[in-house]
Parts: structure tokens; C-alpha cells; sequence
């Protein structure tokens, strides 16, 4: 399979309602901006956490540096800029 | 009066007597205290329990002041000032946090928990990060007890002094404790009034029953005069010569060690006995809590009294710790801070009652913050005229103000 036929992910938004795709190598927050939504970060490299969201399903892989503790992704926060979907995911924003 | 220096009220302080107005309502000495005494000594903020885990934080304000204490990734403590350096807005608002960086609210400027600037945007290309980092502030912790000092030199014997207490807290394991309770309160005194007043049991008797259930007021500064109180002291003194030399033969350190006026970093500890069942200051001298603390295997250790100047003092049982921190409000205010902690795996409801654990010294607290509130209101007055410490009663108090007296001499020569 080719990068390009790689299937896209959707994500949701539940605050602002709207759907968007996002390619399985691209950042959450890069594909949300992208498509013209409105989200908070800075960094966009997991140092701030800024951007930091509640997840409230799907899987991703994220590489942060620092910016958000194992014990909030326990509690299903997530950094948007430096994750990854691996599923559709459905985001509180 | 009000334009007189600290320099003549220093000069012409009358030993064993109570200092005059200005060190307890006046603007300049407030300040100066804030900046001599505050600014340039160890100061106890908190213990590590406070930050058990790595990411853990908590903000502490010393007078104007504002501080955070944080653990590191690699369990190391950190202080530094409460403010970014970009703007200088306060970084942590919330009293506890656990974080991974520390990240300001106003424009995001980034640091590690190492205090060092991470990260932050829109600025040039040139700009040193490694420049800006979070002001660090000296901190050592004493067997568990956290102390910083803001001065960039701070004094040099606390080394010391933790090398002599540490044997007598160690038994206490402060590690490995949980903070099973914090209560704040504000006085309405001048810090000084609430030191004190902590520093003598000449009030206990009438102010506070709940807390003489358990404690000797000889143990704090007594020596009597008179045939009857010299008696009343003898059997204390032989409870003391007993419990001591039983415990320091299980390698329990207990001997009174007193530096409080003769040293910068000035202490006093000493392991007290107790009343009745002889374990803990509660109600029924009995432990409050089942799972004693440490290695502890004896209920009946009495009560380690340690006290630190300028603004601490503690009490080691068996099976809890009482520990108190003083902190500078206003001229006339000031906070009392109080911890009472427990085994780490000590559970409430099943081992310990948390209003049983609290009791005694909720009650006393009460009792002594009302009495500093009445120094305060009477100091106040043009009525007020230093008066006479007892020398049976109260000659640790007057080692406090000899110690502040000397401080704030050495300070101004400094």
C-alpha cells in the first residue's frame, strides 16, 4: 500500500461541530487548522501543551516532549499537535 | 516614634522584655523584616510529602515574595521564583499541581521543571533562551523538612544543623508520609507575636485543655522558682533523664540541643515525654493512627519538639507529625500553616480518625491564634509599653527576640 492510497481518518470535534479528514502521517492539530478550525497551541511540538484535548475516542500515537504527564493521558487528555490518529477519533474542541 | 530607625529601636531594646510597638505594627520594619529575616535566611516552606511525585509542584508565598517548590523527572527538588520571565506575570496560580512543564498562562513561555526555559514563540533569532530561565532559589531539605533561602548567598551552617537533627527526625521517615490534613489560618498579629507565643507554655495551663491532656509545659523553657514548682519539675525532669535513656539506647536520639540565639540558622530540639498513656498529643494520649511511622515499633516515643528560626516548629510522634510553618502577611497579619501527617500507607477511617488525628492541635491553634490576635490588638495602642519576660517561663522566647535582634543588626551592618 502506498502513502497515498493510505485510508483517512475523521476527526470530530464536539464543541465547534465539525468533522474533518486527516491522513494517518499527519498531525491532528495540523489537519484541524488546515480545514479552518480555530484551536489553541503554540509550540506545536508537545513542549507547551497549549492544545492539550480531551479525547473522547479513537487511538493515536503521540511523541510529546514534556508537555502534558502520564497521568493526564490516563485521564484522556491528549496533546492534537504532535499526535497522530490511528483510528477516527472524536475530540472535545 | 514612627520616624525612629531600626537602628536606635535596636540599640536601645531592654533585654528580657517584650519589643517595642514599631517591630510589631510598623510599615518600614515590616518590610525590613521581610527583606533581613525573610530574604537572607533559611526559611521553612513545606515538606516533601507536599511533592511526593515527580511533576508534582506547589506555590508558597514568603511575605511579597512568591516561590515554586517542583520535583523534577529525575526526583529532584527545585525552588524558583513565581514569575515568568517574559512579562513577569505569576506562573502558578493553583496552591499544588502536577505538571510537566511549567507553561505561563499569559504567552506560553515553556520552562522545565528544572526552572530552564524550553521554549518560546515569536521571538527573534537571536534570542538566548539559556538566559532566561526561571530565577532558581537555594533549597535543602532536612530529613524531609524543605528549606529555602532567597538570598543569593545564603548562611552556611545549615549543613550543620541538619547533620545534628537529622538522627533525631530520621525515625520519623517524613519520606514516607502522606499529608493527611493542611489548615491554614490568619492571625491578627505581627509574625513575630505568633513566633512568641509558640515559644513558651507559660499561657498553656489556662488557654489550652486539650492540648496539656497530653503535653508538660515544663518541656518548653520551664525553670522554676519556688519550692513547689521545683518539685513539680524534678519529677519532670526524672520522666525526662528515663524516657531519654531509654531511647538513646534503641539508638533513638532525644537530648536537648539548644542553638536558638548563638547560631544564624538557629534550632532547638528535644524529645518530650507525655501524659498518661504517653503516645501522642491527642485527647486520650493514645495514638491517632495504628500504623506507626518508620520503622517505629514502640507507641510510647513521645513527642520530639523541633523548632527552627524564624519560622517553624514541629512535634515527631509515634504515629503522626504535627509540623507548623509561619508566614508574614502584612505589619499586623500573619499565616499559620499547619500539616499533620501520617503513615504513606496509613488509610482513613481504618487506621487513622481524621478528626481525632486533628483535634487537639485544630482546637490549640484556635486558642493561640485568638491570643496573638489579642498581643496584636494591645500592641497597637498608645498604652503599650514593653514589659518583662519571665525568667521561670519564657527565657526561650527572649532567645527568639535575641536571635531576631541580632539578625536584623547584622543585617543593617551587612
Amino acid at each position: 500500500m502506498t502513502n497515498d492510497t493510505l485510508a483517512e481518518f475523521s476527526l470530530t470535534f464536539t464543541v465547534s461541530g465539525r468533522t474533518v479528514a486527516c491522513a494517518p502521517d499527519r498531525f491532528v492539530l495540523d489537519a484541524a487548522l488546515a480545514a479552518g478550525l480555530k484551536l489553541p497551541f503554540t509550540c506545536r511540538r508537545g513542549i507547551c501543551g497549549t492544545c492539550k484535548s480531551r479525547l473522547l475516542s479513537g487511538t493515536y500515537d503521540m511523541k510529546h516532549l514534556g508537555g502534558i504527564r502520564p497521568r493526564e493521558i490516563e485521564s484522556g487528555l491528549f496533546l492534537p499537535c504532535c499526535s497522530k490518529p490511528l483510528s477516527d477519533l472524536v475530540i472535545e474542541k | 516614634m514612627a520616624t525612629e530607625t531600626l537602628q536606635t529601636l535596636l540599640a536601645r531594646r531592654q533585654p528580657g522584655h517584650t519589643l517595642e510597638a514599631p517591630f510589631y505594627t510598623g510599615a518600614a520594619i515590616f518590610e525590613q523584616d521581610l527583606d533581613i529575616i525573610f530574604g537572607r535566611h533559611w526559611i521553612y516552606v513545606a515538606v516533601e510529602p507536599d511533592v511526593p511525585e515527580p511533576g508534582d509542584c506547589i506555590t508558597v508565598d514568603i511575605g511579597r515574595h512568591a516561590i515554586i517548590v517542583a520535583r523534577d523527572d529525575d526526583n529532584l527538588l527545585h525552588a524558583y521564583h513565581n514569575v515568568c520571565r517574559h512579562r513577569g506575570a505569576r506562573l502558578m496560580q493553583a496552591e499544588k499541581s502536577n505538571l510537566g512543564n511549567i507553561v505561563c498562562p499569559y504567552h506560553q513561555w515553556t520552562y522545565g521543571l528544572d526552572g530552564t526555559l524550553l521554549y518560546a514563540a515569536h521571538m527573534p533569532a537571536d534570542f538566548d533562551t539559556s538566559c532566561h530561565g526561571l530565577r532558581k532559589i537555594h533549597l535543602k531539605s532536612m530529613a524531609g523538612l524543605i528549606f529555602v533561602c532567597l538570598a543569593e548567598t545564603p548562611p552556611d551552617d545549615f549543613d550543620a544543623m541538619s547533620a545534628a537533627l537529622t538522627p533525631y527526625i530520621a525515625p520519623h521517615d517524613i519520606a514516607n508520609c502522606r499529608v493527611a490534613h493542611t489548615e491554614d489560618i490568619v492571625e491578627h498579629g505581627n509574625w513575630k507575636l505568633t513566633m512568641e507565643n509558640n515559644r513558651e507554655c507559660y499561657h498553656c495551663s489556662a488557654a489550652h485543655p486539650e492540648l496539656t491532656k497530653s503535653i508538660f509545659a515544663e518541656g518548653f523553657g520551664f525553670a522554676p522558682v519556688g519550692a513547689e514548682a521545683v518539685a513539680q519539675a524534678d519529677r519532670f525532669h526524672d520522666m525526662v533523664s528515663a524516657l531519654h535513656g531509654q531511647l538513646e539506647k534503641i539508638g533513638v536520639p532525644s537530648r536537648e540541643i539548644d542553638h536558638l540565639d548563638d547560631l544564624v540558622t538557629g534550632y532547638r530540639t528535644e524529645r518530650l515525654p507525655l501524659e498518661d498513656a504517653g503516645e501522642s498529643e491527642t485527647l486520650d494520649t493514645r495514638v491517632a493512627c495504628t500504623k506507626l511511622l518508620g520503622r517505629i515499633a514502640d507507641k510510647r516515643l513521645g513527642a520530639l519538639s523541633l523548632w527552627t528560626q524564624p519560622n517553624s516548629w514541629h512535634h515527631f510522634m509515634s504515629d503522626h507529625i504535627v509540623s507548623f510553618a509561619v508566614f508574614p502577611l502584612s505589619p499586623e497579619t500573619t499565616l499559620l500553616r499547619t500539616k499533620w501527617l501520617v503513615h504513606k500507607d496509613a488509610v482513613e477511617g481504618r487506621d487513622y480518625d481524621l478528626h481525632n488525628l486533628t483535634a487537639v492541635w485544630h482546637a490549640t491553634n484556635r486558642q493561640d491564634s485568638d491570643l496573638v490576635g489579642k498581643a496584636g490588638a494591645g500592641v497597637r495602642g498608645t498604652g503599650y509599653r514593653p514589659g518583662p519576660y519571665s525568667p521561670d517561663t519564657e527565657s526561650l522566647v527572649e532567645k527568639f527576640c535575641s536571635w531576631y535582634l541580632a539578625r536584623m543588626a547584622a543585617g543593617l551592618a551587612a
